[in-house]
């Protein structure tokens, strides 16, 4: 079971069967003057994933992410990345992570080239003969080989995304953390980014990448980490969560009203639905209630799992957080139904 | 915490230092700014040859009200005389132009690089806080180096082109070589990048401590003029000896033969201590501040 939901107390090691983990916080915690920017997170990355990290503007998304990578000091708790504590280890992990964090940063002056050349002086796993070339690559990759020696302060927002992606993957990595990628990017480029996103994937690297947009997460992601107002509040493997929360099936059938009625005399608590009816499976399984439909005569047309959609789970989630941390602050949790327990 | 100690033990792989010291150079120099500025100042000493030579003041030996050696009766003797006028350009920059170069070059290392993002980026690759330290300080250096360069070199060739090389008098009245003259203005060269060194460490310091490249430069500014101001009140000399400018007059003595070292050493070794004191403020708080 590698789904843990806040609130849920798993022991270590046992929320993590699919094997070693590239980044890992325990107890989080970061505090601006009064202001608590991130509180309590245990985050796993695992080794292979691409990780969504989800949440809603302001959530601490990109707190954790800056600790993730040592750039900033935790006030309290602990972040291991590729095994290295954190921010002590840094120049001993950042060499294999790519990083893009709150947008690309670049001198308007130099072109897009000179603007990489700089950076990639700066790398430790490139020989000072190789740095050309891993920067042309670079470009080529995120297709900006054309506009490279153009002036970085021309370029348009898109292009600025793409050359911070290019930094990012200016040598190989082992892990690529990704803040809010698809920022201004126009659909094609949000495609490419995850074509690139799949190709890291494929090629074994850890990918972070922290987004608002659920589309991109439920498109790009084996796994998801919610995070609500500075809390994880959700994480797991994505189909997993999808499925969490109350199991249900999605009936369609011409006849409703037949169905429901089959159903209400074997016990099994079903609702009306769009195109059919929505049946409770914590009463019954799924080839009870077919047998049960069947046996009545009920025509069916298909029956599926309801996916409890990301956007739904989301909703519900940070939904039910808001309410919760209005009563009594950041320690509510909430755990896989959705219903809060303080 | 036995890994950590292991992996403290075992050297993180890093790029050649000298490598970055070049990518930074690179940067800096590629910086239109810079090159307005470094312009703008190797021009200084060319304009101020020709205003001497148009103002064409023949002999004003007499000593006007500013009889005390400083800039401006500097300028009086640069007229007619080759070895002066680089050296009395300098002295005159001094007073607040180059000061201002250090600071801008200081402002931008790591306040503009904050608020750029960039500074993030080499964070990442990752380069140590004190490695980058240790690269930007560099770069202010090299930035003040390049300014009194262009000066003294601009200075002597305006001198030699406007009042020929016959006329490398010293103060004292003695009449050098061109060898011994050029001695003369790389030491009043390289005195002044010490104390550009001193403003720049500073800069450096106060550039740590915020995003805003223009609040460096303004903050370096106003003590610069504050500082004068504390220098020219005689009731605060018991505060003089901790003013960074309080020996920048001393510069004319490098003219007089032979140079009286005292006043040139004081404010020296004033510019260490400044130096040394200012680098481990911007040390401590680049290694704790948030990138």
């Amino acid at each position: 079971m590698s789904t843990t939901l806040a609130g849920v107390d798993v022991p270590e090691g046992a929320s993590t069967p699919a094997g070693p983990l590239a980044a890992r916080t325990r107890g989080l915690r970061k505090t601006y003057g009064r202001t608590v920017a991130v509180d309590q997170v245990d985050l796993d990355v695992p080794e292979g994933a691409v990780l969504g990290m989800l949440g809603p503007n302001g959530s601490g998304k990109t707190t954790t992410i800056r600790m993730l990578l040592g750039l900033v000091r935790p006030t309290a708790g602990e972040v291991r990345l590729l095994g290295h504590p954190m921010p002590e280890g840094a120049g001993h992990a950042l060499p294999d992570v790519g990083a893009l964090v709150e947008g690309p940063g670049f001198h308007p002056f130099l072109s897009g080239r000179e603007n990489l050349l700089r950076m990639a002086a700066a790398e430790p796993r490139l020989t000072t003969s190789d740095i050309r070339g891993a920067v042309d690559a670079a470009l080529e990759r995120v297709g900006l080989s054309a506009a490279a020696n153009r002036r970085y302060r021309g370029y348009s927002l898109g292009m600025k995304q793409r050359l911070g992606l290019a930094g990012a993957l200016l040598v190989p990595r082992r892990m690529v953390v990704l803040d809010e990628p698809t920022n201004g990017l126009d659909p094609a480029g949000t495609r490419e980014i995850r074509t690139i996103i799949a190709e890291l994937h494929a090629a074994g690297v850890t990918v972070l990448v922290s987004s608002h947009l659920l589309a991109e997460v439920e498109a790009t992601c084996t796994h998801v980490a919610v995070l609500h107002a500075g809390t994880v509040v959700a994480q797991g493997e994505l189909a997993e969560l999808l499925e969490s929360g109350s199991p249900s099936l999605l009936v369609s059938t011409p006849d409703t009203s037949a169905a429901m009625e089959a159903l209400r005399s074997k016990r099994i608590p079903s609702r009306l639905a769009p195109e059919g009816i929505r049946v409770d499976l914590t009463a019954a399984t799924a080839p009870e209630v077919l047998a049960a439909l069947v046996r009545a005569d009920v025509p069916v047309h298909e029956a599926r799992r309801a996916r409890t959609g990301l956007e739904d789970l989301f909703a519900r989630l940070t939904q039910q957080e808001a309410d919760e941390s209005r009563m009594d602050g950041l320690s509510g949790v909430v755990e896989a139904d959705g219903e809060a327990t303080p | 915490m036995t890994q950590a100690t292991m992996t403290a033990r075992e050297r993180a792989p890093r790029a050649p230092l000298t490598r970055l010291l070049r990518a930074e150079l690179r940067w800096i120099f590629r910086r239109p700014r810079t090159l307005v500025v470094l312009g703008m100042l190797a021009l200084l000493p060319v304009v101020v040859g020709i205003a001497l030579t148009l103002v064409d003041s023949p002999g004003p030996p007499g000593g006007g009200p500013n009889g005390a050696g400083g800039g401006e009766s500097l300028l009086v003797s640069a007229g007619g005389n080759a070895l002066v006028l680089p050296v009395a350009a300098l002295g005159m920059a001094l007073a607040l132009l180059l000061p201002l170069a250090a600071a801008m070059a200081g402002a931008d290392a790591v306040a503009g690089e904050t608020a750029h993002g960039t500074l993030r980026g080499w964070l990442l690759t990752p380069v140590s806080r004190g490695r980058l330290l240790l690269v930007k300080a560099f770069g202010v250096a090299a930035v003040a180096v390049a300014a009194v360069v262009a000066m003294a070199l601009t200075g002597i060739v305006t001198g030699l082109v406007i009042n020929g090389g016959g006329t490398l008098f010293t103060l004292s009245g003695t009449t050098l070589s061109f060898p011994a003259a050029v001695g003369k203005v790389a030491l009043a060269a390289g005195w002044v990048a010490l104390q550009l060194w001193a403003v720049g460490a500073v800069a450096l310091a106060i550039s740590t401590w915020t995003e805003h490249p223009m609040l460096v430069v303004v903050s370096v500014l106003a003590g610069t003029i504050l500082f004068s101001v504390l220098g020219a009140l005689d009731a605060l000399d018991w505060l003089h000896p901790f003013l960074l400018n309080d020996s920048w007059q001393a510069i004319g003595d490098v003219l007089r033969d032979p140079v009286p070292t005292g006043e040139l050493t004081e404010g020296a070794l004033r510019a260490l201590c400044y130096i040394a004191i200012a680098l481990s403020i911007a040390y401590a708080r680049l290694t704790t501040k948030d990138g």
